[in-house]
């Protein structure tokens, strides 16, 4: 049972990191060249017209002030709207419309990596040095080693130009109108509620691509994660004693090691899905699926600031959250980390 | 080599201490940082724009304060953490939370300091410039 005040101390901790994060966006959109009344006036607007607009902005006030402002509109999810990417639209709205797309990606792609690579990761830990482990060991070792944009073209390549069983790009088929079906955001889950199962066809088989590109690289890291885990937990005297005791070597893994084992594994799976959110970029770009992640360079290449801040700052907050239900899942495994 | 601490409730402190002990920590290094602000303005004002040079003294100390806070709060959450791995590991390096969470609070002051500092001294230039 999670104690409600190791929930709330860490919950605590989110002020602190996200007032961090928040400081450190402001500076460093601070320090970095280029002026924002001058981007969104254009280059060639009159001074007067630059000077409005800096007055619009707030830019005009002391540093101090627009810090303040900027911390208190932080706190209530607010940052304006969107300069140049998409003008007039707040960027709340802009990040309501791309975040699902890249959570959903991050989801299916941790979900292949976690299906797979705990299952591997036993099979190559209890069946040590056979060659299931060495074929598992140099699978992990591949997708460790090859890039998303590499191996995203390629994959492109065989699946859709040489078979063309599958889709090269996109969430959907451009047949179907998704925007009139939404809810959620996430397209395969919308057209599931919406019941179109030509749409949910045509969402999966658009997934397939992506999520497999981001989750063989996801797998990797947890199956060699999982294996050295497991390596060291089915060594130790209570596994022994275990099977001494006349238990299945299969039940004494499963019942007795794997929880154990997966508590290092928890953390690498944490850390990969806030890695997933961020390295999402590369896949996104190779598929043209135009989630947060190809915003957040796009609007660093413009200048769209009020992007940039809300767009790194969802990203702290959905980082700290996993690492939040990481810290519980941990509890719930071992209970004398709450301690 | 030393081992981590022992953070057993019977050793430690009165409350009265510990936040004597803390407010120093932060105080000293937010005094050091309005000191520094306030020279480096003085300075950058005499030698270049007043307006750029309160702004980005703001902005680094903006910079250390944020920095300071998010390894503050990493070394809340996932320093005994660390510091068991080590011990794990065998790797121990020294490092241990208590320490860690001791520089980030100096950071923290240093960074607030610099902050209020140029607010004081920028509001001043400012308001003569």
């Amino acid at each position: 049972m999670i104690s409600s005040r190791f929930v709330l101390k860490r919950l605590l901790l989110l002020v602190p990191v996200l007032v961090g994060v928040a400081s450190l966006v402001f500076s460093i959109l601070h320090l970095s060249p280029g002026d924002p009344a001058l981007t969104i006036a254009g280059e060639r607007a009159s001074e007067e017209f630059v000077k409005q607009v800096e007055e619009s902005l707030g830019l005009n006030d002391p540093i101090w002030v627009q810090y303040g402002r900027f911390i208190a509109d932080a706190a209530q999810f607010q940052f304006g709207e969107s300069f140049i990417i998409q003008r007039n639209t707040t960027v709340r709205e802009v990040l309501v419309n791309k975040l699902p797309v890249t959570l959903e990606l991050a989801i299916y792609g941790q979900l292949i990596g976690v299906f797979l690579g705990i299952p591997l990761g036993i099979l190559s830990a209890v069946k040590q040095d056979s060659i299931t482990d060495h074929l598992t060991r140099i699978g992990a070792l591949a997708g460790i080693s090859v890039p998303i944009f590499w191996s995203g073209p390629l994959l492109i390549l065989l699946f859709a130009q040489v078979l063309g069983v599958l889709p090269t790009s996109g969430r959907i088929s451009v047949l179907y109108n998704v925007e009139a079906i939404r809810v959620t955001g996430l397209v395969t889950v919308d057209t599931l509620i919406a019941g179109e199962w030509d749409m949910f066809v045509s969402a999966v088989r658009h997934m397939i691509l992506p999520a497999s590109v981001i989750g063989v690289y996801s797998m990797a890291l947890i199956s060699r994660m999982m294996r050295s885990s497991m390596l060291e937990v089915i060594r130790q005297d209570y596994i022994r004693t275990a099977r001494a005791k006349g238990q299945g070597a299969k039940i004494t893994v499963l019942k007795h090691g794997f929880r154990n084992a997966m508590i290092p594994v928890i953390t690498v799976i944490g850390i990969q899905f806030g890695g997933l959110l961020g390295g999402a970029v590369l896949t996104e770009t190779v598929f043209a699926i135009g989630g947060i992640g190809t915003l957040l360079v796009e609007a660093i290449k413009v200048g769209d600031y009020p992007i940039v801040q809300g767009t790194v700052l969802t990203f702290a907050f959905l980082f700290t959250l996993v690492n939040l239900g990481v810290d519980i899942t941990y509890s719930i495994l071992d209970p004398r980390i709450e301690q | 080599m030393t081992a981590a601490p022992d953070h057993s409730a019977d050793e430690r402190p009165p409350l009265s201490e510990q936040l004597g002990v803390r407010l120093r920590l932060v105080g000293t290094a937010l005094v050091a940082g309005v000191v520094v602000a306030t020279v480096s303005v003085v300075a950058a004002t005499v030698l270049s724009d007043p307006t750029a040079s309160v702004e980005t003294a703001f902005a680094l100390g903006s910079l250390l304060f944020g920095f300071g806070l998010l390894g503050w709060s990493g070394a809340v959450a996932l320093g005994r953490g660390i510091e068991s791995m080590q011990e794990t590991l065998d790797t121990q390096t020294g490092w241990t939370e208590p320490d860690a969470r001791r520089a980030m609070a100096r950071i923290i002051g240093f960074g607030l300091g610099v902050m209020l500092g140029t607010m004081f001294v920028g509001s001043v230039v400012l308001g003569l410039a």
